[in-house]
């Protein structure tokens, strides 16, 4: 399978299952696009009245280097992947690698288009004891196998609301992580509200990562996130996360935030986080219910898709000025990303990766937390509803019918179970104007990437 | 006269070899948890 188009300049042509990527010229752009519909005569012939101040050698020259290109196994490579679509999981399973700890069902923000319901989950207020904290780590290194990094995500509602309990439980982490030969990566998600000197002294010596909730220009962001009485939370929380930032001394953290029908023109939410002075960015299309008002529409469709192509010149502009930042669906690494085993076999969600609600029910991810049918069971007696994991542990990129004939499915995996569940009522289906911006964000994630290699 | 500019990168068919240890980050782990993708994962196989 391949996929070509043209981008900022460049004519780029993607082998899809050797994961090859070629910058081509014009002629030989349109002799690949033709190259398996027509015979090499009938190609030639129609390449040559289209660009008759060319030669016939050189247009047969262009034609012969993509054949070679070909039998080289670097374009046009056979899809022989769909026999190893299972195996991944088979390889792993019952090992869990990761969970995502609900730490605190209950919010000091009351975000309107929050897809947890201010932290409730459409349930009871409630955080998370240290006990059932403690049994949920054990729970992991128990079902971790040989696997060294176990990844603890603290979420919520807003994790900070239980921040002793937190440090209670890294301090117990740490102990347990040497005794079983492993290593705990723990990510903080936080609205940023709670942060004082404390929980930056500890989140920049703990966390291997943090994401900061902030959605870029003040007014977009306090239309959204704003506290009980209604006031925009913005002016309070952009002084905590500078402080946090600047003292975390270079590692990962990620601003994070969330675009909706009222800011498609995203693009001006990313500058204003690069004016506060962060690098690390990341902005997410809205979850949210089919018919929601804040929900993507069609209208919206070419709006975003123009903040994506812009976003990618920015980053461009501004690597060559030497003031490089990162957007996470921009991170690309194309000599050394994941394997086509990791490529195949979607997210993991409900088989190495649950979450726990803070009573310790075990749920495929957080997305799902509340969905009563898909609760997997508890870190008590560990999974028994095998019914409902069987279906998340055959959701692989071949088990989508509707992924079959797309370009970018060894780049996503499938995508997400919990957008096709929401989108489709199916865990198999998929979340098609997710898909369509997916495709786009990829095709500019690879341009500024080329753009780049082509500089070395 | 060079056509095409091919950019080096990993090949997909050779990572089936050595592939498959489960040792990378799952992939909603991070600042993404809701648009899903593996892209811009990283490979963390140590016997490669």
């Amino acid at each position: 399978m391949v996929h070509q188009y043209k981008l900022n300049g460049y004519n780029i042509v993607l082998d899809i299952c050797s994961g090859g990527v070629h910058v081509v010229d014009d002629i030989t752009y349109d002799i690949i696009e033709a190259f398996e519909k027509q015979t090499r005569d009938e190609v030639i012939t129609s390449i040559s009245s289209k660009y008759n101040e060319v030669s016939i050698d050189e247009i047969e020259e262009c034609y012969t280097q993509v054949e070679s290109l070909k039998s080289s196994g670097a374009l046009f490579t056979p899809d022989t992947f769909e026999p190893m679509a299972d195996k991944l999981k088979a390889k792993t399973a019952g090992v869990i690698k990761a969970l995502c700890l609900h730490v605190a069902h209950t919010c000091n923000l009351n975000c309107s288009y929050c897809f947890a319901s201010q932290g409730k989950y459409h349930g009871e207020r409630a955080v998370m004891s240290l006990e059932v904290g403690k049994r949920a780590l054990d729970f992991l290194v128990e079902n971790s196998g040989s696997r060294h990094n176990l990844e603890v995500d603290f979420f919520g509602g807003e994790p900070l609301m239980n921040f002793q309990m937190i440090k209670d439980l890294v301090a117990y982490a740490r102990e347990i992580e040497k005794k079983h030969n492993k290593k705990f990566r723990f990510t903080l998600t936080t609205n940023g509200v709670l942060i004082d000197d404390d929980v930056i002294d500890f989140a920049n010596r703990e966390m291997s990562n943090v994401v900061l909730s902030l959605d870029g220009r003040k007014e977009i962001h306090d239309k959204y996130r704003v506290d009980y009485a209604g006031n925009g939370s913005w002016e309070r929380i952009v002084p905590k996360f500078q402080k946090l930032v600047d003292a975390r001394g270079g590692k990962n953290y990620y601003m994070r935030g969330t675009f909706t029908h009222s800011n498609p023109d995203f693009l001006e939410d990313i500058k204003v986080m690069l004016d506060l002075g962060f690098n690390e960015l990341s902005m997410e299309p809205v979850v949210c219910a089919k018919g929601d008002k804040e929900e993507l529409t069609e209208e919206d469709f070419p709006i975003v898709c123009k903040q994506y192509e812009d976003l990618a010149s920015l980053m461009l502009k501004k690597h060559s000025e030497g003031k490089d930042f990162t957007f996470y669906h921009y991170m690309i690494d194309l000599k050394g990303g994941p394997c086509i085993y990791k490529r195949i076999s979607g997210c993991g969600s409900g088989t190495e990766y649950m979450a726990v609600t803070p009573w310790g029910d075990l749920y495929p991810c957080h997305q799902f937390v509340g969905e009563e049918k898909y609760k997997l069971g508890d870190i008590y007696k560990g999974v028994t509803n095998k019914e409902a994991q069987c279906e998340f542990a055959s959701c692989n990129v071949y088990a989508r019918p509707d992924c079959k004939d797309c370009w970018a499915k060894l780049y996503c995996s499938g995508g997400c179970a919990a957008n096709a569940y929401h989108a489709t009522g199916s865990v198999r289906g998929v979340y098609e104007y997710g898909c369509r911006l997916f495709r786009k964000r990829m095709e500019c994630a690879i341009m500024v990437a080329v753009a780049k290699a082509l500089e070395e | 006269m060079e056509h095409i500019k091919t950019i080096k990168t990993g090949n997909l068919c050779e990572s089936a070899k050595n592939g498959g240890c489960g040792e990378c980050q799952t992939s909603c782990q991070s600042a993404c948890k809701t648009s899903c993708g593996i892209a811009n994962q990283q490979c963390e196989n140590n016997n490669k």
